[in-house]
């Protein structure tokens, strides 16, 4: 299977000769994003420098039938933006422009190339910054945000990249350009806002986002506290919870997350301790203060072993380095690596640790633990040596971690999204009907299969022809959902 | 023709109600917003959900509910307070028993959308019927989670168009320790002004709202301990006519100090009787001047969301919605009179084709709410 | 978990013979490192003026990668991707997991050279240029007032070169600024003592272009030195380090002048080798690294690295003991790429510059970007470096200083060009020696 030349000759011709690049060689370097296990050379490259050049370059593809694949940064876990063999890839490197800011009305509108950090640089200046914040907000662009719907640290107080844009600009599967949401909170009709944040790529490539800014907190404080153990750090969690606190964060790292990150960055963790927890609450002074001390009080009823109070903004910014660098960090503590992502409802948050350390032991591999405790999101980090002959082990174990959390009660994904990696475990969190109405969105957008195919929803292409055999929801066992 | 009256009391009932009946369905809940939107054209069946009503798990430390769609949000609200739990969400029609999943379907949302977000931002995960009986789960029991396509979003704001929703999965927040307003008796033009100043300030208000009645109100969340000096901060910046609300009679969803500015609020929401109500939303900083050109008899005005409720006369609504979208804003019609005529939708978005192809394969068969998009003719 | 689509396998498959020769080609954990996590995306300069990814750090090394899997030759796409890198090592600092691109692109760089015959008229550029910088005589020559290729007929490349291409050369002048024949052929004291007690006793490697254009700066930095309590010499015979070779992988006469640098300057009786140059100072840090395989050099090599420093680093070390009179300015700090990627050295600057009383240091935006500057960057991609310093200009004036310093020639003379159109023109351009001399000595500030 190759691609039609006229078609390529079509598709070549959207853009101008210097936004194309389809050499056989330089293309490659589009055959995977932050995923590496999976690589597709796209035939294509199209790199347009506006909205209009992205409608264009999308009609092209539709008119030909050939798939197409929108690429950001190329940071996401999932492999979203794993190109499809023969079809194109649309990057969006070059529609990088803020293109307004709007303090009044606490707004702007955004390129989908900008940077998740670079929005609230543009707008810091106005006391105002942008809440989401994941991991790789330095590099991420905001249109890979959109389509991820991704949280962050700072999204259980805030919330995720869904609660926090206005509207979208998008070019629709065959090439028309539409907007989506409003200028205000509320919106007309059924929110077709909401189901395009986080359809991965599926539904439209987005060239405008009008997001939501936040007025900076007053005051913001952070302590980085060390416990003799996970479970004890997972109650303080539970605790500050119980108390009716909604920290702005919390995060917790385990003995080898702590020691690749301090290898990293240097940001003062306690090398060789179990666990720790970076606790962050904001807000007005006086609320800030008075809950700020109930967490420092209920981190000294569960056997702290250091409570390190961050003392200037440079300390906090080093506190956050240390943890926003732990992924990619691990790379020094191990040849090779699986980034896991999975959610648990908090209350098993300590269940699923315990778990997870007897499932590594078991596979004769060692897991470190970098998570967002305050929403059970987990990020097990399932390390190996793909010299050592480790790597179907460890996939293996890293994928079994993602089940587990179905099992508990959770979610496949609380960030990474679904992509290539977990299309076909998707049956194990969902039902057949379910998916199959998941499908139709996907064909009101996108009647002709050519927007980013293969990802989310299994297919019996990628997958077998079935896509295994339903088993019952846990829940639905407990009989806290009931099917028919 | 008879109406067939069909009341399920669980998942399955529903489904075979649904598969058992022939003809277009409306799907009723509590009966609170029974006349917002389009008009309901014909139908042959009316599903009412208050039968699939009350908690299904309730966790507190995971700060989650699954509550059955008919479930009175009032109802779900007083068993939560037992946990010191809430769902951060204060549509006026709570009081009157709307139900969790009738605010949904028509997009309700109350004055702490500024902070909280409307439903859309709250609910987690939905069990939605569909017309031709496939039933679907989509989200799911935890907060963060990315899991396949969020159709609960699509729910929210169908008016009952696209399924039935018989499920919902709640985010919940912890109950404010202590809850202040300050109050400022003033017009419309200052009270944007002040409202400017407020939401500039770090002082993070839960709630910024003008009442045609010619007050603003602002309201914080806070602890106990440190809302004194909040609310001295706040009443100095608001300056000399603002003061500490302290009124508190048994009032409509609220309590605490200053319940009886915000039941007046509600009241302002649900609108004036005999006249039409329409809801708008602009950008923030083009409200006042929006308001200013409406022959409104009532307003309730969130100047920090750019949300407002209006009454105005029958005869008014075209021009309302006309004068919105200018501004770049959406309206719709909630309750108005009998007879109006009125088209309760401005023009159609811009994705008109894709909410087309949506409701075409969600139900094809243009069973569920017929009308309630006219005039944009999705089904 | 299933597996859709090919295997989990992180790494790329071996499917032939390694493109490299076997001459330090790059190393497979080196390149290993790389998690393709895109972090380094940002700080790239020619990912942020072309958003492609095959120029981008992590682009390159997934390029290197193929070829060592055989998968790819060295000519074409590698060769145009390697050779638009400006090596500023931006990404360096960025990375999360400690990949060493500078180590990745030093052995590709001569990788190439040997290995990939360049276009007539690049190959002819390239000569030129390195017949002229690295040699202090020559560039006196092309200093002076005049045109310049008539002083330079002399040389053999450069002639060939204005024969047959007379744009780029022009191209070329248009960075080298004038300077007066006082200067250009002065020549720094062998021996200067310490002022007051001796805390040290150091030698300074003058430079080549730093010596020929910016004699001052020599100056500046030998009297602050002293000033500070320090010995300096300045070995007359001392020649060009290599830098400028070693980062275009030129191997050969790059580790020929290292050899005569270490000779040069291992018999001296000092506690450090200082250099004001960051891209000096950085490739004699890395001599050791160079040649470590080499049996008669690497202790040598070793011995001497250890011994390098910038000047401020030594500045910052000793702490400030000659008096200082205020110098009332707004001073915008430019890291250059080859002290604050490649040396580390970001603190230190700052440090002596607030050891000034009244001086206030001005943090730059987009500080971890390029200038364009880079080695010869500027003189074989004029465009890109063009549009990096226009870029890097445009963000200085931002932050409205009264003064621009950076302790690298090569940014001089780039920032210098740029900031000359706009509003800010007239910005003193200095290295951070400079003030702090003018500090010492209370004398006004200079203009340049």
């Amino acid at each position: 299977m190759t691609l039609d030349p006229v078609a390529r000759a079509a598709i070549v011709a959207a853009l101008g000769p210097d936004d194309v690049v389809d050499d056989p060689v330089q293309t490659r370097a589009y055959e995977c994003d932050g995923l590496t296990g999976y690589r597709v050379r796209p035939e294509i490259v199209l790199i347009p420098r506006d909205a209009e050049g992205v409608a264009r370059a999308v009609k092209a593809c539709h008119r030909n039938g050939v798939p197409f694949v929108a690429r950001g940064a190329g940071t996401g876990l999932s492999g979203g933006a794993l190109p499809v063999a023969d079809g194109v890839v649309i990057s969006l490197a070059r529609l990088k422009r803020v293109l307004e800011v709007d303090p009044v009305n606490r707004r702007a509108v955004v390129e989908p190339g900008v940077t998740n950090l670079e929005i609230t640089a543009a707008v810091a200046a106005h006391g105002l910054y942008y809440a989401p914040d994941p991991s790789s907000q330095q590099v991420c662009t905001i249109g890979g945000n959109v389509a991820e719907n991704s949280g962050g640290a700072h999204c259980l107080k805030y919330g995720f990249t869904t609660n926090h844009v206005y509207s979208m600009e998008v070019v629709l599967p065959d090439g028309e350009l539409v907007t989506l949401g409003g200028d205000s909170a509320e919106q007309q009709g059924p929110d077709l806002r909401g189901v395009f944040l986080g359809s991965e790529g599926t539904l439209g490539i987005t060239t405008k986002i009008t997001v939501r800014l936040l007025r900076t907190p007053e005051t913001v404080r952070t302590l980085l506290a060390d416990f003799p153990s996970v479970a004890e750090a997972g109650e303080v969690v539970s605790d500050i919870v119980a108390a009716g606190i909604v920290p702005a964060a919390v995060e917790m790292m385990d003995t080898l997350a702590i020691e690749a990150a301090e290898e990293a960055v240097h940001a003062g963790y306690t090398v060789g301790v179990p666990a720790a927890l970076v606790v962050e609450l904001d807000g007005p002074i006086e609320q800030c203060d008075t809950e700020f001390a109930q967490v420092k009080a209920i981190c000294d009823a569960h056997g702290c072993t250091r409570l390190h109070i961050a003392g200037s903004p440079e300390e906090r910014a080093a506190i956050w380095r240390g943890r926003k660098a732990a992924f990619a960090a691990v790379g020094r503590i191990s040849p090779d690596y699986f980034v896991q992502d999975g959610v648990v409802p908090r209350t098993r948050l300590a269940e699923v640790l315990g778990r997870i350390a007897d499932m590594g032991d078991e596979a004769g591999l060692r897991v470190a633990n970098v998570f967002h405790a305050g929403d059970g999101n987990l990020h097990p980090l399932v390390l190996y040596s793909a010299a050592a002959g480790e790597t179907e082990r460890a996939e293996e174990l890293s994928g079994a971690i993602a089940e587990l959390c179905v099992e508990l009660g959770g979610s496949l994904s609380g960030e990474h999204g679904i992509g290539t990696d977990k299309a076909c475990s998707m049956p194990k969190m969902y039902g057949e009907e379910d998916l199959a109405v998941m499908k139709r969105v996907r064909d009101a957008f996108d009647p002709e299969g050519i927007c980013n195919p293969g990802k989310v929803l299994p297919t019996p292409r990628l997958c077998g022809e079935r896509p295994g055999k339903y088993r019952p929801h846990p829940l639905e066992e407990s009989g806290v959902i009931e099917r028919l | 023709m008879t109406l067939t009256a069909l009341k399920p009391a669980s998942l399955k009932e529903a489904r075979e109600a649904v598969l058992d009946t022939t003809g277009r369905i409306s799907i009723a809940g509590a009966g609170t917003a029974a006349d917002w939107g389009g008009r309901l054209g014909p139908v042959d069946a009316v599903l009412d959900t208050t039968g699939l009503s009350g908690v299904i798990t309730h966790n507190p430390g995971d700060m989650t509910v699954s509550v059955h769609a008919g479930t009175p949000l009032r109802a779900l609200q007083e068993q939560l307070a037992e946990h010191g739990q809430h769902l951060s969400f204060d549509a006026a029609r709570v009081a009157a028993g709307a139900t969790v999943g009738g605010l949904v379907a028509t997009a309700d949302a109350g004055p702490s959308a500024l902070v909280h977000g409307t439903l859309r931002d709250l609910v987690i995960g939905t069990t939605t019927l569909l017309s031709d009986g496939a039933v679907v789960r989509s989200g799911g029991h935890v907060i963060k989670n990315v899991a396949g396509f969020d159709l609960s979003k699509l729910l929210h704001g169908s008016y009952g168009t696209l399924g039935v929703l018989v499920e919902v999965v709640l985010r919940l927040h912890p109950v404010p320790k202590a809850i202040g307003t300050v109050v400022v008796e003033c017009g419309l033009a200052d009270a944007a002004r002040l409202a400017g100043e407020v939401l500039a300030s770090q002082l993070e208000p839960t709630a910024v709202e003008w009442l045609s009645s010619g007050r603003l109100l602002v309201r914080l969340d806070s602890t106990e301990e440190a809302l004194p000096a909040r609310l001295d901060r706040l009443t100095r910046l608001l300056g000399d006519g603002a003061s500490v609300a302290s009124g508190s009679s048994e009032a409509s969803g609220q309590s605490g100090a200053g319940a009886d500015v915000w039941a007046e609020h509600a009241a302002l929401t649900r609108g004036d009787g005999g006249a039409a109500v329409v809801r708008i939303g602009v950008k923030p900083s083009l409200l006042p001047g929006v308001l200013e050109a409406l022959p409104a008899s009532t307003v309730s005005a969130g100047l920090g969301t750019g949300v407002a409720t209006v009454s105005v006369p029958g005869r008014a609504v075209a021009e309302a919605h006309a004068a919105v979208h200018a501004a770049g804003g959406t309206s719709v019609l909630r309750c108005r009179p009998a007879d109006l005529g009125a088209p309760a939708w401005g023009p159609p978005p811009s994705a008109l084709a894709v909410l087309k192809a949506v409701k075409q394969r969600f139900d094809p068969d243009g069973r569920f709410g017929p009308g309630r998009f006219d005039p944009w003719e999705i089904s | 978990m299933t597996t859709p689509a090919g295997s989990a396998d992180t790494n790329l498959p071996q499917t032939g013979p390694s493109a490299f020769d076997a001459h330090h080609p790059p190393s497979r954990e080196l390149l290993d490192d790389c998690v393709h996590c895109g972090f380094c995306l940002p700080t790239c300069p020619t990912y942020q003026l072309w958003g492609e990814e095959m120029d981008s750090p992590r682009g390159r090394i997934y390029l290197m990668d193929l070829a060592q899997k055989g998968e790819i030759g060295l000519d074409g796409p590698l060769h145009q991707h390697i050779d638009a890198c400006l090596g500023c090592m931006a990404c360096v600092t960025a990375c999360p997991s400690g990949v060493q691109y500078d180590k990745l692109l030093e052995s590709v760089r001569p990788q190439l050279e040997r290995n990939v015959k360049r276009t007539p008229a690049d190959r002819m550029f390239r000569e030129a240029i390195f017949a002229l910088f690295p040699y202090k005589r020559r560039l006196r020559l092309a200093a002076l007032p005049g045109a310049l290729y008539q002083k330079l007929a002399a040389v053999p490349a450069v002639r060939r070169l204005a024969a047959k291409l007379p744009g780029r050369l022009a191209a070329l002048e248009s960075l080298l600024p004038p300077v007066t024949v006082r200067e250009a052929f002065a020549t720094l004291p062998v021996h200067t003592s310490a002022v007051g007690e001796r805390r040290g006793r150091v030698a300074l490697l003058s430079g080549c272009v730093q010596d020929v254009f910016f004699h001052r700066v020599n100056e500046a930095t030998v009297r602050v030195l002293s000033a500070e309590g320090l010995d300096v010499l300045v070995p007359r015979d001392q020649q060009c380090c290599g830098a400028l070779e070693l980062h275009a992988g030129r191997e050969d006469p790059a580790l020929a002048r290292a050899k005569r640098t270490i000779e040069r300057f291992e018999r001296l009786d000092v506690d450090h080798v200082v250099t004001n140059v960051a891209g000096c100072g950085s490739s004699m840090k890395d001599y050791a690294h160079l040649l470590a395989d080499d049996p008669e050099w690497a202790v040598r090599a070793k011995e001497f690295s250890a011994r390098v420093r910038d000047v401020h680093e030594v500045l910052a070390e000793l702490g400030p003991r000659a008096p200082r009179s205020p110098v009332p300015a707004r001073v915008a700090y430019h890291d250059a790429c080859h002290l604050g990627h490649a040396q580390g050295v970001r603190a230190q600057p700052r440090e002596v510059l607030r050891s000034i009383p009244e001086l206030e240091v001005l943090d730059i935006p987009e500080a971890a970007l390029c200038c364009g500057s880079a080695g010869i960057y500027n003189m074989i991609m004029p465009e890109a470096a063009d549009e990096l310093g226009r870029r890097k200009a445009d963000n200085v004036r931002t932050v409205e200083p009264t003064v621009v310093v950076t302790a690298n020639p090569g940014c001089l003379l780039q920032i210098g060009k740029h900031l000359k159109d706009g509003i800010g023109g007239a910005l003193p351009l200095l290295h951070p020696v400079q003030l702090l001399d003018a500090s010492i000595r209370n004398v006004p500030v200079p203009r340049s």
